[in-house]
């Protein structure tokens, strides 16, 4: 075991594309899912306002919808035509079309009505264009309410609680981060990590498996060698997930109310247990490039299986089942239920022995190997 | 040697590399059906949530009625504390919770501000924004019923009231994904990110397979220009077929929504071919081994995506980001085919991404070109 440990480590030394493999393009990556989501918050969305009123209230509309953080009246238009071919085009998120008459229908009491289009091809940026659209709109609609309810009454407070006498206060349990970077950079970067460890893999094993020194090599202490083999990659990338996620709690500051010794328990079985799918898909029928794209299949799309942009609960039984063949899915529970829960580490157990579960595939692994020695 | 002699040539080693049959046939077909998994549920499954209610009047009972009527939410239980309901959340038994204050109705009657807590597991976002829309509509149709009423006392008609409620209103209407579908939201975009990269490992994996073996077999008497133009024709022909197959069978049978005309589709994607196999084959060019393209390939594809702006919006990324990206085929073919096939864009409003895609076909061709001339070059060398 400790021969095919320094062994390896000397292969490491000598090949480019194993140092590549293990240094930069982890950082790399890690670095560019950062930058991509370094602003966290939507700032100045273009959309348009067709003002077909022309009034002091629908300049009010205009403005109100201008003067939030999230939006920027980019174009004003005199047709809805324009505006739509200019959301077609992806110019802008969002148009507004104020009605002819709206002033005038307001005062006449005939609730009038704006209309709003969202592009919501773009779902969740439209989700979010959209809550801040109404609010503002409706902002403006409410100041006039409480302005004709003054009239009728000169008390400020009783009228507030006429125009709205139920109002929501939304809380967030637990992730008090109300920013879309949190939510995806914390996925995202297991998930790529994921695929990184799984290739490194392959391409250690694969090497040799191409060039056939695997049959000599490993004719002698079979599952020792494997995994004296597997170990300088097991360090080298429980290392980086964890000093990304010290990166984060640490430095950045995220909220983390649970058990470090845990998270760093998780993060290096779950190398582990990604080393061995790696190395089960290799063997079974020990060609490097197969392995490869077998690697792919199993490991690019687990990030959409994973259930943090959409709910694990609203999954069909084969999605929910292809979850479970993923250790990364019971890693972020793990990590999730920590980070933001501080859960009891009872609770974690059953997560912990899933992952533990993937260990098992090192039999066939090593029964595989002996077979292609005994040769 | 003639060219029909090459292509031949190309089809056969093409066709007998398991690695690379595995990924353009195999697994272009396997992901059409296995991608779109997570978001294909036909039932959707109602949100558990919890009430606390200290208020116990009928009002709290009509809210809790009325928020298990909406069909996106299910009140599983009535919870007494806070304690337990927070057990409830981190065990997994609810997601959201709603929080219905001490003399709510007493409150209301004495025309007492009244605030209603709700909240949800924000480790999960869209959850969340779920919980929010449907608590948000309940409420909000109790608090109307309430103003009338209280209007109502004053002695004004009902009709009045009603008109009268709000100065103006706004309606809100959802282009292009009316039904707010993650499907129709993920599907149209990561479907030609999938054509994109499935084409760039077999092109890769074909690209530097060729060049471990020219030792051997290859003749470096063979024109350039026959086996990139065979690779062109064979490539181009499979992933054609793919692209309708995505674009037609899958999007219906996925009910993705597409409106473009055929025409359009098979002009734009002619160009996002032509595009891709060129990337595919410069960067072919560039691999020592055949086992390089796929590892290379997979790296990119979340970056990718994150880049291309339909998730993310291109305001909120770093500018020198978003024109780096764009070297990528992928992402000004991902941004033309959302806008032609579902935002309803005509071709001449995706000229721009139209011409970058074909830009890079003919740079992407010229860089493999000079690549391949100097490579032939050192082979003749060593022979």
């Amino acid at each position: 075991m400790k021969k095919a440990f320094f062994d390896e480590l000397l292969s490491i030394k000598n090949s480019t594309y194993k140092l590549v493999l293990l240094f930069l393009v982890p950082v790399f990556l890690f670095f560019l899912m950062i930058v991509i989501f370094s602003k966290g918050v939507l700032e100045e969305m273009p959309v348009a306002v067709v003002d077909l009123d022309h009034s002091q209230l629908s300049r009010e509309v205009t403005f109100a919808i201008e003067s939030t953080k999230t939006l920027h009246v980019k174009y004003k238009l005199s047709s809805a035509k324009e505006a739509k071919a200019l959301l077609s085009e992806g110019k802008i998120y969002a148009m507004v079309v104020i009605p002819h008459d709206l002033y005038k229908q307001t005062l006449l009491k005939m609730q009038p009505r704006v209309t709003a289009m969202i592009n919501t091809q773009y779902l969740l940026i439209g989700k979010m264009i959209l809550s801040t659209l109404s609010s503002a709109v409706m902002s403006v609609s409410a100041k006039i309410e409480v302005a004709q309810h003054l009239v009728e009454e000169q008390n400020t407070k009783t009228v507030l609680q006429k125009v709205a006498p139920i109002s929501l206060q939304i809380n967030s349990f637990f992730n008090t981060y109300q920013n879309y970077f949190y939510f995806l950079v914390l996925a995202l970067v297991p998930s790529i990590w994921q695929i990184i460890v799984t290739v490194a893999t392959v391409v250690a094993f694969g090497e040799m498996v191409k060039t056939g020194k695997d049959k000599e090599y490993f004719k002698e202490n079979t599952i020792g060698k494997i995994i004296g083999k597997m170990l300088p990659y097991t360090f080298v990338y429980s290392l980086t997930l964890i000093f990304f996620l010290c990166y984060m709690f640490g430095v950045r500051n995220w909220e983390f109310q649970g058990e470090w010794s845990v998270v760093v328990g998780a993060v290096v079985f779950t190398t582990i247990a990604y080393q061995i799918v790696g190395l089960f898909l290799l063997s079974i029928n020990f060609d490097y490039a197969r392995a490869l794209s077998l690697s792919a299949v199993y490991t690019a799309p687990a990030f959409a299986f994973l259930g943090i942009t959409f709910p694990a609960y609203s999954m069909n039984d084969f999605a929910l089942f292809w979850r479970d063949m993923l250790p990364i899915s019971y890693f972020m529970e793990i990590l999730i239920s920590q980070a933001n829960y501080g859960s009891d580490i009872m609770l974690t157990l059953p997560w912990i022995g899933s992952i533990i579960l993937f260990f098992l595939l090192l039999i066939p692994v090593w029964l595989l190997y002996r077979k292609r020695v005994s040769r | 040697m003639s060219f029909l002699k090459v292509f031949m040539q190309e089809v056969r080693t093409l066709f007998s590399d398991f690695a690379i049959i595995l990924t353009i046939i195999g697994g272009v077909l396997l992901y059409a059906f296995f991608y779109p998994q997570p978001y294909s549920k036909e039932n959707v499954t109602s949100l558990q949530i919890g009430v606390i209610d200290n208020d116990r009047t009928t009002l709290s009972r009509d809210i809790i009625l009325k928020l298990d009527a909406t069909p996106s939410v299910d009140v599983k239980r009535v919870y007494m504390s806070q304690k337990d309901a927070k057990e409830a959340i981190q065990n997994k038994e609810i997601t959201a919770l709603v929080l219905l204050p001490k003399d709510m109705k007493k409150d209301i009657a004495l025309k007492k501000q009244v605030v209603i807590p709700v909240g949800a597991d924000g480790s999960y976002f869209l959850i969340y924004g779920g919980v929010l829309e449907a608590a948000m509509k309940t409420i909000l149709t109790e608090a109307a019923g309430i103003k009338i009423a209280n209007l109502l006392v004053k002695g004004v008609p009902l009709e009045g009231v009603k008109k009268q409620y709000t100065p103006f209103s706004l309606q809100t209407i959802n282009l292009f994904n009316p039904q707010n579908s993650y499907t129709q939201y993920i599907l149209p975009a990561v479907f030609i990110l999938i054509l994109h990269q499935t084409l760039l490992i077999g092109l890769g994996i074909f690209g530097g397979g060729v060049r471990e073996r020219a030792y051997k077999e290859y003749d470096y008497d063979v024109p350039l220009g026959y086996t990139l133009l065979s690779r062109y024709f064979i490539f181009g022909g499979i992933f054609f077929i793919h692209l309708l197959f995505y674009l037609g069978f899958a999007f219906d049978f996925f009910e993705v929504r597409h409106l473009a005309g055929m025409e359009d589709i098979i002009a734009f994607g002619l160009v996002f071919l032509f595009a891709t196999i060129s990337f595919g084959v410069f960067l072919g060019s560039l691999f020592p081994v055949r086992e390089m393209a796929t590892p290379v390939v997979l790296f990119s594809s979340l970056p990718v995506v994150f880049s291309a702006g339909f998730v993310w919006p291109l305001e909120a990324l770093p500018q020198t980001l978003v024109m780096i990206s764009k070297l990528i085929p992928a992402v000004p073919a991902m941004d033309g085919f959302l806008k032609l096939n579902q935002m309803g864009a005509s071709l001449d409003m995706i000229s721009s991404e139209a011409s970058i895609l074909f830009f890079e076909g003919i740079v992407y061709l010229l860089l493999a070109v000079v690549v391949l001339k100097k490579k032939k070059k050192i082979n003749r060398l060593f022979s």
